[in-house]
């Protein structure tokens, strides 16, 4: 009996042992595919940056209102493009790697997957970013605009831009991950009209005597003459 | 962008004029008519004092009716009228950016001319006068200054984004005491026009290109001698339909670029200089009734409820404690204290030369905080007549310059949050 469950483990112990030389190529190989990328990635981040400076790059932006500037304030544009070059060598190196992990393994099934899953993964990444540089863009300026114009609820304002934006950001993103199915539309659908609903019925019904009190009382005044303002800023 | 270069409309007329010892540019639209008779009328009454100078006036017009129009009609051996292309503004920019668009074509256009001076006015043409032009010719011509800027009546209530901003700030940073640094009205030596018109116009973030003479004198052209002169002159600027917080951004925005282009030049300037004035000074507004700095402290108290978030980036801690002291005070004690204001400016301009929030926003966020500087000044100066209230600016801008070491320490180690 304990002849039988020796010889049992070790020809598991063999299979294991089996299984892992049979990765270690695949490791190996995931590895140096990762590395090389990351190499060519850095080096190329390093050659567009220094083409860049040589093409005053970022003097150029920065003469007109640029856009980019402006939405990552401190990364000054030639930095951001390195970055990006840089971060699709590494992307794409994971990829790469993965692609030759399961080419030494003779099995296709995780890569499959996970080349098939990785678009999305990247699209929802990318959707996820620009989402919340846009909610955090839009409600520092409503914030600020608002307080220009005096209103006392400018930081009501700019919350409430900025949740929209991050719940439309988040229904967006899970949407393309394909998680939650029709789940996230039904719901997002029924959070939206909800609050459309809500706004109308508050304006139309809670609001309707003061809207009338407010247009009787605007057609019933005389036409004001614009006092000059008695300080002069410019 | 390069230098402004006259265009061929405008060269036609240039070169039938020839040369001229004084060029009187009108920096905005006007009619050809208005210029003429106003003109004509400025050189009677100047008289036999500059009877042997030749004046040319050049205002935007140029086109084939203006080229081959009234504007010739007139000349006369003493005065000619010559039309120049006004170039196309910025499309960022809105009033400051076409009156100094216009002013770099009259630099260019005196230029070609071998004018020994150039005198640029407002296009409300309140400074074509007899006694304000004789004064910027004699400053120029007889007291060898490159630039000339005016020093227009005291009104303490007028030009707040001036007297609180622009005055202190160019004053502590270029070492020049110049009352007005950004006037609708200056004038340039011959020497000095082709320099300035030639110099690139670089647009800032918002899009808007300003002409700052004193401080492309200050820094570029550090030998050539900088006057004032008193000038009686009130400027209607039209302020209908613009907003405070984008002029305010305009304005600031454009001299903290500039700030940030010559910063290699004023961190050596220490101090600054008086600068001789000439003419005598005109007697200022009646001070009339006070004016309730209410309105303007609301502002700056929502501002500092709402806007905390975004002046955390900006502004170190022992400031933002000073702020909220602030707030706590009472309306009628309520004082913003010279040095306070003077770091706060500073602050943002660092952080617009670093980029620590976008610039948009920045300069957006500085406005209830003006606006909290122009509370406590207004209830400061209510009951001072406006010759004491300049008294006061002058304080005020000494405060500016005490406190530039903190500027200094803080550009050069931006990362050290509390000098």
């Amino acid at each position: 009996m304990w002849e039988q469950v020796e010889q049992s483990l070790h020809s598991s112990m063999g299979r294991v042992m089996n299984r892992m030389a049979t990765l270690l190529p695949g490791v190996l190989a995931f590895i140096v595919a990762f590395l090389f990328f990351l190499l060519i990635g850095w080096l190329l981040s390093l050659l567009v940056r220094w083409i860049l400076t040589a093409l005053r790059f970022d003097e150029r932006m920065s003469r007109g209102a640029s856009a980019m500037a402006e939405w990552s304030p401190r990364a000054t544009p030639s930095l951001l493009i390195s970055r990006i070059v840089f971060w699709c060598f590494v992307i794409a190196g994971v990829v790469v790697g993965v692609s030759s992990f399961e080419a030494g393994t003779s099995e296709n099934l995780v890569s499959g997957w996970i080349l098939g899953y990785v678009p999305r993964v990247v699209g929802a990444a990318i959707l996820l970013l620009a989402g919340n540089v846009l909610a955090r863009f839009v409600s520092r300026s409503v914030l600020i605009t608002g307080v220009n114009l005096n209103l006392s609820y400018a930081r009501l304002l700019s919350m409430g831009v900025r949740w929209m934006i991050l719940v439309l950001t988040g229904a967006m993103v899970l949407d393309h991950l394909a998680l939650g199915g029709a789940i996230v539309e039904l719901g997002f659908g029924i959070l939206f009209g909800g609050i459309v609903f809500a706004l109308s019925l508050a304006v139309g019904l809670g609001s309707r005597d003061l809207v009338s009190r407010s247009l009787e009382r605007e057609a019933a005044r005389p036409v004001e003459i614009p006092q000059p303002e008695k300080v002069h800023h410019f | 962008m390069a230098g402004v270069e006259i265009t061929e409309e405008t060269k036609q007329p240039a070169e039938r004029a020839g040369s001229a010892d004084v060029v009187v540019g009108i920096a905005g639209a006007v009619s050809a008519e208005d210029v003429r008779v106003r003109a004509q009328q400025m050189i009677q009454e100047l008289g036999s004092g500059v009877s042997s100078l030749r004046f040319v006036f050049t205002w935007p017009g140029a086109g084939p009716e203006a080229a081959s129009g009234d504007g010739q009609a007139a000349n006369t051996p003493a005065l000619t009228l010559v039309p120049y292309a006004p170039p196309a503004p910025a499309a960022g920019g809105e009033i400051w950016s076409a009156v100094s668009a216009n002013q770099r074509a009259v630099l260019a256009l005196a230029d070609s001319l071998n004018a020994r001076a150039c005198i640029v006015i407002g296009s409300d043409l309140a400074a074509l006068d007899a006694r304000a032009i004789q004064l910027f010719a004699y400053a120029i011509l007889d007291r060898q200054c490159g630039l000339v800027m005016p020093v227009y009546p005291a009104a303490k209530y007028e030009g707040l984004i001036n007297s609180g901003i622009l005055c202190p700030l160019s004053r502590a940073l270029y070492g020049k005491k110049v009352r007005y640094p950004l006037a609708f009205d200056f004038a340039v030596s011959g020497a000095l026009c082709g320099r300035l018109a030639r110099i690139p116009a670089a647009l800032d973030s918002s899009g808007t290109s300003l002409l700052w003479p004193v401080t492309v004198a200050a820094t570029q052209f550090p030998q050539v001698p900088v006057g004032q002169v008193h000038v009686d002159v009130r400027h209607e600027v039209a302020t209908g339909g613009l907003e405070l917080s984008a002029v305010l951004g305009q304005i600031a925005g454009s001299l903290f670029y500039e700030m940030d282009q010559c910063a290699s030049h004023w961190q050596r300037i220490r101090g600054a200089q008086a600068t001789p004035i000439w003419g005598n000074a005109a007697e200022g507004e009646a001070d009339g009734q006070p004016i309730d700095p209410q309105p303007m402290l609301d502002s700056f108290l929502l501002g500092s409820k709402s806007l905390d978030e975004v002046w955390r980036l900006l502004l170190p801690p022992n400031t933002l404690l000073e702020l909220r002291r602030l707030t706590r005070m009472a309306p009628d004690q309520f004082q913003m204290p010279d040095e306070l204001w003077a770091s706060i400016v500073y602050d943002f301009a660092l952080a617009y030369r670093l980029r620590t929030i976008s610039r948009v926003h920045l300069l957006g966020a500085l406005t209830p905080l003006y606006l909290g500087w122009v509370a406590s000044y207004v209830r400061e100066v209510s009951n001072l007549s406006s010759a004491a209230a300049e008294q006061r600016l002058e304080r005020f801008s000494r405060a500016w310059e005490e406190k530039k070491p903190y500027l200094l320490s803080r550009w050069r180690w931006p990362d050290r949050f509390n000098p």
